[in-house]
């Protein structure tokens, strides 16, 4: 088993990460919001990470796309494509970002700049990595907006966030993160803040840029039962460590660490299976 | 936009009304005022204030033709100088008082926000703290301290510039006075920018701009800038009206034959008539202010309906 | 349980939640070195103002033709130097200081409770009289309020009672609006509810409970206040609208002092710096407070 793994991670390795550490500086000391994670991620994977709320989830993710706030910082090691994006300068990550990986962020309310259009802020991530002209941008903006099942509509393209409701936010959020047809789109609770139909299309979604354009994807959820319908490998984190890590299946059927036991316990009998 | 600038003309009038009003009852009531029964004035003034005012007619029809009368313009005779009306007198002062503060507000909003956005970007460096330590001293050095002191070492020990007169707006009769005004105004407007830009550099739609991979330098233009101005755009009339009372110190002190002279000599004198046309000019030029800060803010920020 | 154990125990959690925020608030305000260093200064000064005059060997007003324009020195005793009448700088300066601390405290005093009052009422009425109430507030806004002042000085003559009055009237409007938001806050919270579920009149659940519950906000806003009547009262003074002789105030002396820095620049420095460093203290306190209860993370 262990070698069969070993072999895959080789052929085909996108991104791994080793004995990652993020810290915080705050009022009341240093706190350690990540220990020592590993983990590595495929070409065509998805990789599903679960955990409660505060279990260092999403700056893991921050930290190794150097998003983390000003307070924090971190150590070990990002290798993404035989390049180490924390000891990166910023220029070099700089190249990387938006690029070849997108970013999905946790809450799509307040993701988006609220005084640009949303043509805008599709197309210059184009202009600026592709160096599109601007009309040029915004005719790949009209593609991938499609990607995401929203109306290839002008209308959509000059209006504000504030004028969409939370479910086009997030499928604005996923058509930025496409901009530039990334190898790798790291999604935060893509799904949490909505209604279940949405849920469901937004994940539909996930699943056609996996494996309809072999996009790799990282699923951050603390739902169990979105992560078992998606992911091809499961991380289970708690208190900023990784208590199990395995293929889904594995890990849903014979779950080791009590805490995933738990978790388990928690969905909802329909999902399971 | 036009339907939305009439709407906001319309909702201003009430509070200019009030504000003519104010200054038509003071000119009434005030002991030693135009129109108590006590004076002892000199004839021609007496003839003048009389023809002015049709003392003869009603109260409110007296009110209602003061209106008229400042609708185009006309605020009535001095009541001091005798030679003079007030619109002549303010006329004669605009000039210095306009040059005054117009370029006090263009340096103080532009250097303010400047140094605003450079200290938020360079968060707790030697920049950001001695830009904050300078601005403190503008903010606890109120102008009428700051003012003499400037001239007293640039003019008299230094001897580097003129200390006072305004020599037909030489520029260098301009530096002192204007730098006394727009000092204290750059310090509160770099101050706030600082803060709304932390908070907008801290915010998730610029953690989303860095996830594009953009220059930082682009992402300050275009993503910041315009969300972190809004603070600076609602300060822009109390700054004006911070430089108007200011302006009244710093022409006194640098001997500028402005606006505020022409009021404080005309409060100082009991002037009734020149100092409500004063009040009357600086209310309508905060109100205009205010209606260019609705514009403004709806121009900046797409969820102000306008 | 009957009613009057309901009304207690809504008391005590009020109360208790109340301390254990004021302890916090005070254990970070005292750990902030600037606002410590501050409040110290502050209250030196205002000591050495209320009581210094008493243990100077001259008067405030005791005028000596032998000693005009005398530079600061240790051994005439004038260690501030003397002004163009020989009175002595420092004992001026420290009856300044009481004047413009006082009128500082008063005026500030006068405008919190117009404020107050005003926000309140607005508040928790809501409705057609909170939007004419708050209308008037913004018809008050755009007003040059200092020349506002500088009329009513004008009209009603250079009365120094007038001047906290004046001063009072026109800076309660901030106060105003902080309050009156904070009580549309605090009408929704359970304890207003149920109290008034209880039956308590109107104003007994004003002064007793929204007034109380304001103290945060208007503490913080009374250490910017304070400093902004005392620059009022300066400017006034300055232009000579403000306090007459013979009594002085800080404004009174800057004005003196610029009028006369070419021969005794110490006539203009040392008000000044007393002005400046109250005004620094003030502020350094307030940003305390501010960050002390409502501490934000950058
Ligand atoms: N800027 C910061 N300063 C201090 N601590 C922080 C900061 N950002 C995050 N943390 C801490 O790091 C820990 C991990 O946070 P993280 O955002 O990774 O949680 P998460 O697993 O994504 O949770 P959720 O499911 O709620 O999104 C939390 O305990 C949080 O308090
Ligand atoms: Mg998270």
């Amino acid at each position: 088993m262990q070698s069969i793994q070993k072999n895959i991670k080789n052929s085909d390795l996108l991104l791994e990460v080793n004995n990652l550490n993020v810290f915080f500086d705050t009022a009341d000391g240093k706190i350690q919001a990540v220990k020592d994670v590993n983990l590595f991620i495929n070409k065509g994977e998805c990789l599903g990470i679960v955990g409660e709320s505060g279990s260092g989830k999403t700056q893991t993710f921050f930290s190794i796309t150097g998003l983390l706030s000003s307070n924090g910082y971190c150590n070990g090691s990002a290798i993404f494509k035989d390049f180490d994006l924390i000891s990166a300068s910023e220029d070099k990550k700089r190249e990387y970002l938006g690029k070849s990986i997108g970013f999905i962020f946790q809450d799509p309310m307040t993701s988006l700049t609220p005084h640009m259009k949303i043509g805008e802020q599709l197309s210059e991530i184009a202009t600026f990595h592709d160096n599109l002209s601007k009309s040029e941008a915004l005719k790949r903006a009209l593609n991938v907006l499609d990607i995401v099942k929203l109306p290839k509509s002008r209308n959509l393209i000059n209006s504000y966030p504030h004028e969409l409701s939370g479910g086009m936010k997030q499928r604005i959020m996923i058509a930025i993160s496409l901009m530039c047809s990334p190898e790798l789109i790291i999604a935060d609770e893509p799904t949490t803040a909505l209604d279940v139909t949405t849920q469901s299309e937004i994940l539909n979604i996930f699943n056609d840029l996996q494996k309809g354009m072999g996009i790799s994807i990282v699923l951050i959820s603390h739902n169990i039962g979105v992560i078992a319908e998606t992911s091809d490998r499961v991380m289970v984190m708690k208190g900023g460590k990784v208590v199990e890590k395995g293929s889904t299946f594995d890990v849903l059927t014979s779950p080791k660490d009590e805490y995933t036991k738990h978790l388990l316990s928690c969905i909802p009998p329909w999902l399971e299976g | 936009m036009i339907k939305f600038i009439t709407k906001r003309l319309i909702i201003a009038i009430p509070t200019l009304l009030i504000i003519i009003a104010f200054g038509f009852i003071m000119m009434r009531v005030a002991p030693g005022g135009p129109f108590t029964n006590e004076r002892a004035l000199p004839p021609e003034i007496e003839r003048n204030i009389q023809e002015a005012y049709n003392l003869n007619k009603p109260i409110y029809e007296q009110f209602f033709i003061y209106i008229k009368n400042l609708s185009v313009g006309d605020f009535g005779p001095s009541f001091k100088y005798k030679d003079f009306t007030v619109k002549e007198l303010i006329i004669s002062g605009l000039p210095v008082s306009a040059t005054l503060g117009l370029s006090s507000i263009f340096i103080s909003l532009i250097l303010g926000s400047f140094l605003g956005i450079i200290a938020a970007i360079r968060k707790n460096t030697y920049f950001d703290y001695s830009i904050m330590g300078i601005s403190l001293i503008g903010i606890c050095v109120p102008s009428f301290v700051m003012a003499p002191i400037l001239s007293l070492f640039f003019g008299l020990y230094l001897g580097l510039l003129p200390t006072s007169g305004w020599n037909g707006g030489n520029i260098f009769n301009l530096i002192l006075p204007i730098t006394a005004l727009s000092l204290p105004q750059i310090a509160v407007i770099s101050r706030m920018m600082r803060s709304s830009t932390i908070e907008v550099l801290n915010s998730n739609f610029i953690r989303t701009a860095k996830s594009k991979g953009l220059k930082s330098s682009y992402i300050i233009r275009k993503h910041v800038i315009r969300a972190s101005i809004l603070p600076i755009i609602e300060y822009l009339a109390p700054a004006s009206a911070g430089l108007m009372t200011g302006s009244i110190i710093v022409e006194q002190i640098f001997g500028l034959p402005g606006i505020g002279r022409y009021f404080v000599v005309g409060a100082l004198q009991r002037d009734y008539t020149l100092v409500s046309g004063v009040m009357i000019l600086y209310a309508s030029l905060l109100i205009i202010l205010i209606l260019i800060t609705d514009i403004l803010r709806a121009y900046l920020d797409p969820r102000v309906k306008i | 349980m009957n009613k009057q154990e309901n009304i207690k125990a809504i008391e005590i959690s009020k109360t208790l939640k109340g301390r254990s925020l004021w302890v916090d608030a005070r254990r970070r305000l005292f750990l902030n070195k600037a606002a410590v260093i501050s409040l110290f200064t502050l209250i030196i000064i205002s000591i050495v103002s209320v009581f210094g005059p008493f243990f100077l060997q001259y008067n405030f007003s005791d005028t000596d033709w032998g000693s005009i324009y005398q530079p600061p020195s240790f051994e005439t005793g004038h260690y501030l130097g003397t002004d163009g009448n020989g009175r002595d700088l420092l004992v001026r300066i420290l009856h300044g200081g009481r004047l413009s601390l006082s009128i500082g405290l008063i005026a500030t005093f006068v405008s919190v409770f117009i404020g107050v009052l005003y926000g309140t009422i607005a508040g928790f009425f809501g409705g057609k009289l909170d939007i004419f109430m708050m209308r008037i507030v913004e018809i008050l806004y755009a007003m040059p309020y200092l020349i506002f002042v500088i009329i009513l000085m004008v009209v009603f003559g250079r009365n120094i009672y007038f001047l906290f009055i004046a001063i009072g009237a026109v800076e309660w409007l901030t106060m105003a609006r902080i309050v009156r938001g904070q009580t549309i806050s605090l009408k929704e919270k359970e304890f207003i509810e149920t109290s008034k579920a209880l039956g308590q009149s109107n104003t007994l659940i004003i002064v007793k409970h929204i007034i109380p519950n304001l103290a945060g906000p208007i503490i913080v806003y009374i250490t910017l206040m304070v400093p902004s009547v005392i620059i009022l009262e300066s400017f006034l003074s300055f232009l000579g609208l403000g306090v007459q002789e013979p009594l002085t105030s800080w404004g009174v002396l800057i004005s003196e002092g610029s009028r006369e820095m070419e021969t005794a620049w110490w006539l203009l420095i040392f008000p000044g710096s007393f002005m400046v460093i109250t005004l620094a203290s003030l502020n350094f306190i307030g940003d305390g407070l501010r960050d002390a209860i409502d501490p934000k993370e950058y």
